[in-house]
């Protein structure tokens, strides 16, 4: 039931937007415009960084695959790419005694 | 359209996530169908992960899309619709929608319309298959595929880091989830730290006109 009431929650505020935008005439303040565009990269940090280390003690490895995924996804610019790139470190990195 | 190649990768890994997160089949298709936005689907399920309470997952669904007020503004300038049309062009509205119709200077509402029911089509199959492979896989928890959650937001973050105030506020907002995760449950941390992260960013660069 969680899942369905924060569903319904997610698509009022995104479809909300959405509507707004196309349904007022304005202009935003250059202040929230910066805001804006600084949200996704506020976000996205704040969501790698409370996962990095995981509960398994893993940490050191785990540190290692994500910057190696972080230079694929600076190179290459693929998602997926970067994703498999990561992943796969991981895994050798686990496989390497001690 | 080359939009779809980059779209079905990412409809493919959110799905995976999503599944790997617990999220049923129809849960993650819900999803892509009702809310239809990439990375606030990414993140939410990310949180969901994390049991973080629906409303933080909500909150921060609101921080990540607000910015379609802004697409709609400008979309809105230039093609004309009626009230239905609105209402249409508002639910499948994207990031992606929104940049080929403004890269062609677009007036025409088909032409909109056209171009985010091809993205809608695109990221729902995408999701499918994804939902049905990360189904599949047994054995999750062995696999260390939790690590698939920091690894898929650094690779939606890394491609954003073009300046030094990019980079600046990713470091901040990363510090400051990290500290806050310590004492603080789910997804207040990533609340916490996404508006303080772009409230910084955006003194930061106080003068600056193109972003």
């Amino acid at each position: 039931m969680t899942f369905w009431l924060t569903c319904a929650g997610m698509v009022a505020v995104t479809f909300g937007s959405r509507l707004t935008g196309l349904s007022v005439r304005t202009h935003l303040p250059a202040f929230w415009l910066r805001f804006l565009h600084f949200v996704p990269i506020s976000v996205f940090a704040a969501l790698v960084t409370p996962s990095l280390a995981g509960s398994r003690g893993e940490g050191g490895i785990r540190v290692v695959a994500a910057a190696l995924a972080a230079v694929a996804a600076w190179r290459t610019r693929q998602l997926g790419l970067a994703i498999a790139v990561g992943m796969v470190a991981f895994w050798l990195l686990r496989l390497l005694p001690g | 359209m080359p939009l779809w190649l980059g779209v079905a990768p990412f409809g493919l890994a959110y799905a995976v996530i999503a599944r790997s997160a617990g999220l049923s089949l129809v849960e993650t298709q819900a999803l892509s169908l009702f809310v239809f936005a990439g990375s606030a689907q990414v993140s939410a399920v990310g949180l969901f992960a994390r049991g973080a309470n629906g409303l933080a997952i909500v909150l921060t669904t609101f921080l990540l899309n607000v910015r379609h007020v802004l697409y709609g503004v400008s979309l809105g300038r230039d093609v004309h619709m009626t009230r239905r049309e609105r209402l249409v062009a508002a639910f499948f509205l994207t990031d992606e929608a929104y940049g080929v119709s403004i890269a062609r200077r677009t007036d025409s509402y088909r032409f909109v319309l056209g171009a985010e029911l091809s993205l809608f089509i695109t990221w729902n199959i995408a999701t499918l298959a994804g939902a049905l492979l990360g189904g599949s896989i047994p054995d999750p928890e062995k696999l260390g595929v939790d690590f698939v959650f920091p690894v898929a937001f650094i690779a939606l973050l890394v491609p954003l880091l073009r300046g030094r105030a990019e980079v600046a506020v990713a470091v901040f907002a990363g510090a400051l989830a990290w500290v806050m995760a310590k004492g603080l449950p789910g997804g207040l941390p990533v609340l916490g730290a996404g508006v303080g992260g772009a409230l910084l960013g955006a003194l930061l660069t106080r003068g600056r006109e193109e972003l």
